[in-house]
């Protein structure tokens, strides 16, 4: 945690000094441009979002392009999560937008499907390295067959656990499959159980991409498309086995996580800190947060792959994340491309991946790997799956959410299974159907 | 109305009472600003902390540019506190002592502005600014909690001058005073008590706006505190005890505007005793 | 009359009135400038009321009608729907169970503000100057709290497991509330979250209200004691009188700013669990705002304002028939 926010402490200090530059774009300085092959000019400004991508990185990143178009000032502002709906929707349509803009990968498709918001990049993936593109990420950046979002980064859960409590328990190695999972937790309950704090799985009730994994892993889906549209299909077995699956989780390990809140309410990487959790279904980074309250943990921790309920397999997993974009009313959107292919290049790509992240139009991982826990997330990202492409799922993520309300509502035996998955179906339709 | 001590005693023991009940949640979120992370959330009886750790004060005077947020939250906010008094005070007197054709009319308007929710307000208030070029520039903060405070500047003052008789005014005029000197020298003073809660409603109000300062400003160096605050919390994991310590600090110049003026509180009781 | 500092009123800003007559009574429709007077002292007040307040709550009534979403803001297109957004709000079941439900939270939660205020304000009034301080104090500091601390706090305080509520009831005897979710009802969930507004509204209302009281004149006061009035006979015979327009405003600023309350119901549960703490405002935000479509945001604000002129209405009402003789 420390570390990631010294990064936005570093980013924000660029922030201010390249913004100080600002003021003197425009003619003058194209005036004094030369060499550059495209001859661009006037100034780029790019928004992403805190945390996204380390300072050394963007700082780097900058200026290596001011100096290759010695013409281009670059702009770069850091966003924070909250609002950042509004600031976007209101920047776009203000006088002076962005030229490249960062959105979250399940909040594409609304921006996509509006005409004229965003620019139509389809004609530019080659120069984007669009041949290695991260298939999830492609996916949600992609409207009624055209690119408007090119994939930046992105990140999935895996499961982290206590090496040492393993051992402990005589838990040799890392779980393959659903089956040796619960027989871990009966396990590391035998052997840590006295303890009425100890938690063998940390397993709020509404980690619902978590159950995304389990209903993708037992063949469903939570929406099919049907045309243009979605159909949800929580209703299935296929789905009803995968809330089954969680309901199993949570019943064997005894967790004391709420079941009407997220990994968020309390936040689960504090909770695990206090040493009490043997496993929690989280991101790499989420260890950092931990480490915090007890730095022992860093070499205690390693991370599995969520399993699957075929043994030897990974479940799949929700690659969350974000893409880049560009603004259809930016007045520089030769230069915002520019600054996007050098962004996608390999040599950034290889940075974010050294960040500790999943590199958007890069498969090469290798960055990933000096981290045990990275290292995981990245084997696992090559079976990430994407949310529905739907112009109104961010309806559904925004608050409220069916799932989560399903999800509580079986496990706390308000609604049979039937019942909650008809409700939550019901409840999906309404949002993203038709 | 002379209380005996035992009376005293008894009623100061209930004030304490009550105000530590109000004080409670604050003193948690101090509380939490000391603590480490895993203190936070820890299953042992924690009422009292033990231990004390300052680091999360430092994360957070450390943060960004902390002097220029807090200077451009000053000016944004103390000055649509004064542009509301001024603006409401002038109101509050045509309103409350003088008959006119569209007095009604204008005290309806007051009142109907009111009723929207504010976040309703946000699109069209987008609109207005970037039409009138100013986006991008503190005075669009200004002028937007000038005018959501000043509703309720104005009645408040309507309020409080009514409950001002008039004929404290009428005798200072007989005594020569102009009716503008009458005004000032008799009801202005006694008007303190509202003054002052009216304008610390504004600055809290101003002090504590987030959506309009997150849209209306683009630049970094223009921003304002609530944005500074909402930096703390990234994607990947809130630094809470980093929050509540810059949640502390964040108080801190509210509470600094409140016992500037709560003299005046008290001046303005002992005026009307005075007077009364 | 000793001169008080007079801080807010600037030299200058009030036209200079005529000298009168001593014994005049009441204003007379006499010169232009006496006239003109009440116009040039609203001005600054009406102008920025109707610019910034009214003229954009016009564009919110003009854009109900209208398709908006976020592509028609960044094109500057109007398209015209009609009723449609109105239609479809009210064509959901479920909007009159959430009117109702904002009605009696709002309800609920302003008589608690008002009362508690009314009582603090009172109490503050008999307290020693020192005790009275702290008092004020700690107002301050839970009214200056920002909403992103008081939420999380208050979400830490009820925390089903690490919550110090449900341990300090622990070791009071009352084992059950070991583990026990204060958010898995919608009724539970609103009691937490009307605990928090009026926690920090209840501030302001004392300010208000002890402003006022603080104006009576010992005198008065002393006058009921001497004639041996109980403490409630002097409150109704003396400070009620003299606070119960105070009171009366804000109540009615309470009605307004509770009915539209937000950030902390959606700060505590998304106006969850399964809708259950979902309030006209939640509304406005997830089917309007959080999905960028503005013209369904202005027919729901519309809706809501229509309710708010309906409850509220008796009070603008009264003070539109209020006779001239209200004037002092």
């Amino acid at each position: 945690m420390k570390r990631w926010l010294k990064l936005a402490a570093g980013a924000a200090a660029l922030t201010l000094a390249t913004a100080g530059c600002a003021g003197s774009s425009g003619s003058d300085t194209a005036a004094s441009s030369s060499g550059a092959p495209a001859q661009l000019s006037g100034t780029v400004t790019v928004w992403l979002m805190t945390g996204s991508a380390p300072a050394t990185l963007t700082d780097a990143l900058n200026k290596e392009f001011e100096t290759a178009h010695p013409g281009v000032k670059v702009k770069y502002e850091v966003q924070q999560w909250d609002g950042i709906q509004q600031k976007l929707t209101t920047a776009l349509a203000g006088g002076t937008p962005p030229d490249v803009i960062e959105i979250g990968n399940t909040q594409t498709a609304a921006f996509a499907s509006q005409d004229g918001v965003l620019t139509d990049l389809s004609g530019d993936k080659d120069s984007f390295n669009g041949g290695q593109w991260l298939k999830g990420l492609a996916d949600s950046g992609t409207y009624d067959g055209k690119t408007y979002g090119v994939p930046f980064y992105a990140a999935n859960r895996e499961v982290i656990y206590r090496k040492d409590m393993f051992e402990q328990a005589g838990v040799t190695k890392p779980p393959t499959s659903n089956d040796e999972w619960i027989d871990a937790i009966g396990k590391l309950k035998t052997k840590f159980g006295s303890d009425p704090d100890f938690q063998a799985l940390y397993m709020p009730g509404q980690n619902w991409y978590a159950l995304l994994s389990f209903i993708w892993d037992n063949g469903g889906d939570i929406a099919k498309a049907d045309g243009k549209n979605y159909k949800a299909t929580l209703d299935t077995p296929e789905a009803k086995a995968g809330l089954d699956f969680y309901k199993k989780l949570v019943d064997t390990s005894g967790t004391k996580a709420p079941k009407d809140a997220d990994e968020a309410k309390p936040q689960q990487a504090t909770v695990y800190g206090a040493g009490k959790v043997a496993m929690m279904i989280g991101l790499p980074w989420e260890l950092a947060t931990a480490a915090k309250t007890d730095p022992s943990l860093t070499a205690k921790t390693g991370a599995f792959a969520i399993p699957s309920k075929t043994a030897g397999q990974s479940a799949p997993v929700f690659l969350g994340g974000s893409n880049l974009a560009i603004p259809a009313n930016s007045k520089n959107v030769a230069a915002a491309k520019e600054y996007i292919k050098l962004l996608s290049s390999a040599k950034y790509q290889s940075q974010l991946a050294a960040a500790g992240v999943v590199p958007g139009t890069s498969t090469d991982l290798t960055g990933l790997d000096k981290d045990p826990l990275g290292s995981v997330m990245a084997k696992a990202s090559a079976n990430g799956k994407a949310v529905p492409a739907s112009p109104k799922w961010g309806d559904v993520e925004s608050g409220q959410n069916p799932v989560k309300d399903m999800l509580t509502a079986y496990l706390t035996g308000k609604k049979t299974l039937d019942q909650a998955t008809a409700d939550a179906n019901a409840a999906l339709n309404k949002l993203i159907g038709g | 109305m002379r209380k005996s001590l035992p009376q005293r005693i008894a009623l100061s023991v209930v004030g304490v009472v009550v105000a530590l009940l109000i004080l409670f949640p604050t003193y948690w979120m101090f509380v939490t600003s000391l603590r480490t992370p895993g203190e936070i959330l820890s299953p042992k009886y924690d009422l009292i902390p033990t231990s004390f750790s300052f680091g999360n004060f430092a994360t957070a005077l450390g943060k960004d540019n902390f002097p220029t947020y807090l200077m451009n939250s000053l000016i944004v906010t103390v000055g649509s506190v004064l542009c509301a008094l001024v603006a409401g005070t002038l109101a509050a007197i045509p309103l409350s002592r003088l008959r006119f054709t569209g007095r009604k009319g204008f005290l309806v308007l007051v009142m109907v502005a009111q009723l929207a929710p504010v976040s309703a307000l946000f699109i069209p208030l987008f609109l207005l600014m970037r039409d009138a070029g100013l986006l991008n520039t503190l005075p669009s903060l200004l002028l937007i909690y000038f005018a959501t405070t000043l509703p309720f500047t104005v009645w408040m003052l309507y309020g409080f001058v009514n409950g001002i008789p008039y004929e404290l005014e009428e005798a200072a005029m007989i005594d020569g005073c102009s009716q503008t000197g009458a005004f000032r020298r008799v009801t202005l003073p006694l008007l303190g008590p509202g003054l002052v809660t009216t304008s610390v409603f504004s600055f809290i109000t101003a002090w504590n706006e987030y959506l309009f300062a997150l849209v209306f400003i683009q630049d970094k160096p223009k921003e304002t505190l609530p944005v500074w605050l909402a930096s703390f919390r990234t994607a990947f994991a809130t630094d809470w005890g980093g929050v509540m310590a810059a949640s502390v600090i964040y108080a801190v110049p509210a509470l600094i505007f409140f016992l500037l003026v709560q003299r005046k509180l008290v001046s303005g009781a002992t005026a009307g005793a005075v007077k009364g | 009359m000793t001169a008080t500092a007079n801080v807010t009123m600037p030299a200058g800003a009030t036209p200079p009135a005529s000298p009168r007559d001593p014994g005049v009574k009441r204003r007379r429709r006499g010169r232009f400038g006496d006239r003109v007077l009440p116009y040039l002292l609203l001005l600054p007040a009406l102008a920025a009321i109707l610019v910034l307040l009214a003229w954009p709550l016009v564009q919110v009534l003009a854009i109900s009608f209208r398709k908006l979403d976020i592509g028609q803001l960044v094109s500057g297109k109007t398209i015209w729907i009609g009723f449609d957004n109105y239609t479809n709000t009210l064509a959901d079941p479920e909007f009159w169970t959430i009117t109702v439900r904002t009605l009696v939270f709002t309800a609920a939660i302003v008589a608690a503000t008002i009362l508690g205020g009314l009582l603090l304000a009172i109490l503050m009034r008999h307290l020693d100057p020192v005790v009275r301080i702290i008092v004020q104090v700690t107002l301050v500091l839970a009214w200056a709290t920002p909403v992103i601390a008081t939420t999380t706090v208050f979400q830490w305080i009820f925390d089903q497991q690490y919550g110090i509520l449900n341990k300090t009831l622990d070791r009071l005897g009352f084992h059950g509330f070991i583990g026990f979710s204060w958010f898995s009802s919608g009724p539970s969930t609103l009691t937490v979250i009307g605990l928090l507004i009026v926690w920090q509204a209840v501030p302001f209302v004392t300010f208000s209200l002890y402003a006022g009281i603080i104006g009576v004149s010992r005198e008065q006061y002393e006058a009921a004691g001497i004639d041996g009035a109980s403490a409630w006979q002097t409150f109704r015979a003396v400070t009620w009188p003299a606070i119960r327009p105070i009171t009366t405003m804000v109540t009615f600023l309470s009605v307004l700013w509770d009915f539209n309350a937000f950030a902390q119901i959606w700060a505590i549960r998304e106006g969850g669990p399964d809708g259950g703490s979902t309030t006209l405002a939640v509304v406005l935000y997830l089917k309007g705002i959080a999905g960028n479509h503005f013209g369904a945001a202005g027919a729901i604000a519309t809706l809501m304002l229509i309710v708010l002129a309906l409850i509220t209405g008796r009070y603008i009402q009264l003070l539109v028939r209020t006779p001239e003789g209200d004037l002092k």
